[in-house]
């Protein structure tokens, strides 16, 4: 039996501008029940929304109507690192946690009936991974499917600093999907050049990154993105001390989102989907 | 520092060979930067590089011999340079002339080796040559202060004898083993013979030159022949027109010596032992003498340091870590 993709329940604070009907506040006059103003029938003809109480009260006897504003779609963009160092995790790799966390976005989005686009990158903005905005976005779900079985050779993150180009003109949701395994400076740039857009940063790191790590022994890692090796004599110290660099790089990177008022999510080994609504209603304002 | 087998050597260059193999496991990490610096890690790093090399080279060392080179101490103690020339004439093999009771005794040859060997135990910082002879003179052994290749030497003598006795001959082969050692200022040629032979006038003059040169004392031990004139025997006249007995004529030829000479009758191994023991009391000065101490092989010491670095290795690849993913 197929588990049902978990579902989570997100919302903007923002006010879209989409057109098309959905869930989110908007400036859209239409069919809400969010007041906005008054105006006289003339210039808004619908006699639906005639407020009799203060057609009465115009001295002008003028017949005013109530605009409300509708609820309006919002566009949402997974944003996935597919740089070599996603593939760490054997069996369990991060790329499959990834797939994961994006076809559960893109289930919560299409429930809210929102538009989804995806877009892969590594060292360039992958073209064969954009799926471009849309309400109906097969290929977003044909890509999520192929992150499953995606392996990428030697490639870094360096495409990083041209994401902005790729995103939608007006505001968007966007969830970054990586590890965060790049030199701040570059994080840096990347979060102010979408600082127009709500960024939720999805940390993916593995406890057998750190924590899991053998208690002791000799291990030559090689570096997935640079290819350079390290030989290690495993110990209680040493794994201390892996562990104390991974907290002090988890409070860099908190730091450094925090500076754009963006608090990230991290996910560790499992992707839990209420935690994801939990974010929501904590961070950000309704 | 010198090489037994330096050919070897040349394969050197396969040492490098597993410099440049890459390490064949490939455990690929996140981001490497995350891996705080640590000592011991780049130590057993860099362990891991160069142990495979280092074992190859010390065992193509080990294989190629290296040794170093004898060398030479020069020591100083209280004795001689002596040449022991021996007979080995068939008449060796009899017994002693004082055993009158039966020919059923210790051989001549046999106690002499055995006195013999005595003798050269007792010598603390002596330098024993030795060379015998029989139809002629045979080199046996070089001046030397090893121990126990003159005992052995001396024990080879006491096997079967041959043929006949050629003083001559020996003693010149004797005098040769002073050539080119250097003089430690106290040498002696001890010839131990039964009967005697004659010498002719040119190898006469060849003794008594060589014999002056090297300032070598000679000793004289006669076994003596059942039956045989004794060489003191002084109130022996020959006939008329016979020569003198050789042995007397002999005797009579080394007291002409310009080095001193001092002849020993033996009847039996109780007066061999006396002549022996005379002689040891003789010679008895200070030498200067050159110790040989032999080079020292450090082939096992390259093997013992391969064994241990290939545990090494062996250790370190036990608990290398296969997978944890």
């Amino acid at each position: 039996m197929v588990q049902p993709t978990p579902l989570f329940d997100y919302h903007i604070g923002w006010k879209s501008k989409g057109k098309h009907p959905g869930r989110h506040k908007s400036n859209q006059r239409g069919m809400g029940i969010e007041f906005a103003g008054h105006t006289t029938l003339l210039s808004y003809p619908d006699p639906r929304r005639i407020d009799i109480r203060q057609s009465i009260r115009d001295p002008l006897g003028e017949i005013h109507v109530k605009i409300f504003n509708q609820r309006s779609a919002t566009p949402v963009m997974i944003v996935c690192d597919l740089s070599a160092s996603m593939n760490f995790g054997g069996k369990n790799k991060k790329i499959n946690l990834a797939a994961e966390v994006a076809q559960s976005i893109a289930h919560s989005v299409i429930d809210r009936h929102d538009a989804l686009g995806l877009i892969g990158f590594d060292d360039e903005i992958r073209e064969d991974w954009l799926a471009p905005l849309s309400f109906r976005s097969q290929h977003a779900f044909t890509l999520i499917d192929q992150l499953k079985n995606f392996t990428s050779v030697n490639k870094s993150n360096r495409a990083i600093k041209d994401l902005y180009q790729y995103m939608p003109r007006e505001r968007s949701l966007i969830f970054f999907i990586s590890d965060f395994h790049m030199p701040e400076i570059e994080l840096e740039n990347c979060l102010s050049n979408l600082m127009r857009h709500h960024v939720v940063p999805v940390v993916l790191w593995d406890k057998k990154e750190y924590i899991n790590l053998p208690n002791f022994g000799i291990v030559t890692i090689t570096d997935p993105e640079s290819g350079k090796k390290n030989t290690l004599f495993l110990r209680r110290e040493l794994k201390e001390k892996i562990v104390d660099s991974f907290e002090k790089r988890r409070a860099v990177i908190t730091k450094a989102f925090m500076n754009f008022d963006i608090p990230p999510f991290f996910v560790d080994q499992h992707f839990d989907a209420n935690k994801m609504t939990e974010y929501f209603n904590q961070f950000v304002g309704a | 520092m010198t090489f037994s087998f330096p050919w070897i050597l040349w394969f050197t260059p396969l040492a490098f060979i597993p410099l440049l193999f890459k390490e064949a496991s490939l455990q690929y990490y996140s981001w490497n930067e995350m891996i705080p610096k640590d000592r011991l890690s780049s130590i057993i790093a860099m362990i891991l590089k160069f142990i495979a090399t280092l074992i190859l080279l010390t065992i193509i060392i080990g294989l190629s011999g290296p040794h170093s080179l004898q060398r030479e101490i020069e020591k100083t103690g209280i004795g001689a340079q002596i040449a022991l020339v021996l007979d080995r004439s068939a008449s060796m093999d009899d017994p002693f002339a004082g055993n009158n009771q039966s020919k059923v005794g210790e051989m001549k040859s046999a106690a002499a080796a055995r006195l013999i060997t005595d003798f050269v135990n007792s010598r603390e910082n002596d330098m024993i040559g030795m060379a015998s002879f029989s139809n002629s003179g045979m080199y046996v052994l070089p001046l030397t202060d090893n121990k126990n290749a003159i005992i052995s030497a001396v024990r080879a003598t006491a096997g079967n004898a041959l043929f006949q006795t050629n003083i001559g001959s020996g003693l010149t082969t004797g005098a040769e083993l002073f050539n080119k050692v250097p003089d430690s200022g106290s040498r002696a040629m001890i010839l131990l013979s039964d009967g005697a032979g004659r010498i002719d006038a040119a190898t006469q003059e060849k003794i008594k030159d060589w014999l002056g040169r090297f300032k070598i004392s000679l000793y004289w031990i006669v076994l003596r022949q059942p039956g045989g004139i004794s060489i003191f025997n002084t109130s022996y006249k020959a006939r008329d027109d016979e020569p003198l007995p050789p042995q007397i004529e002999l005797n009579e030829f080394f007291k002409t010596l310009h080095s001193p000479f001092q002849a020993y009758e033996a009847e039996d191994p109780k007066t061999l032992q006396k002549a022996i023991e005379d002689i040891n009391q003789k010679e008895k000065k200070p030498i200067k003498y050159l110790e040989k101490i032999p080079g020292q092989d450090y082939s096992t010491h390259c093997f013992v340091a391969a064994t241990l670095m290939m545990i090494a290795l062996l250790t370190l690849k036990l608990i290398e870590v296969r997978s944890w993913l």
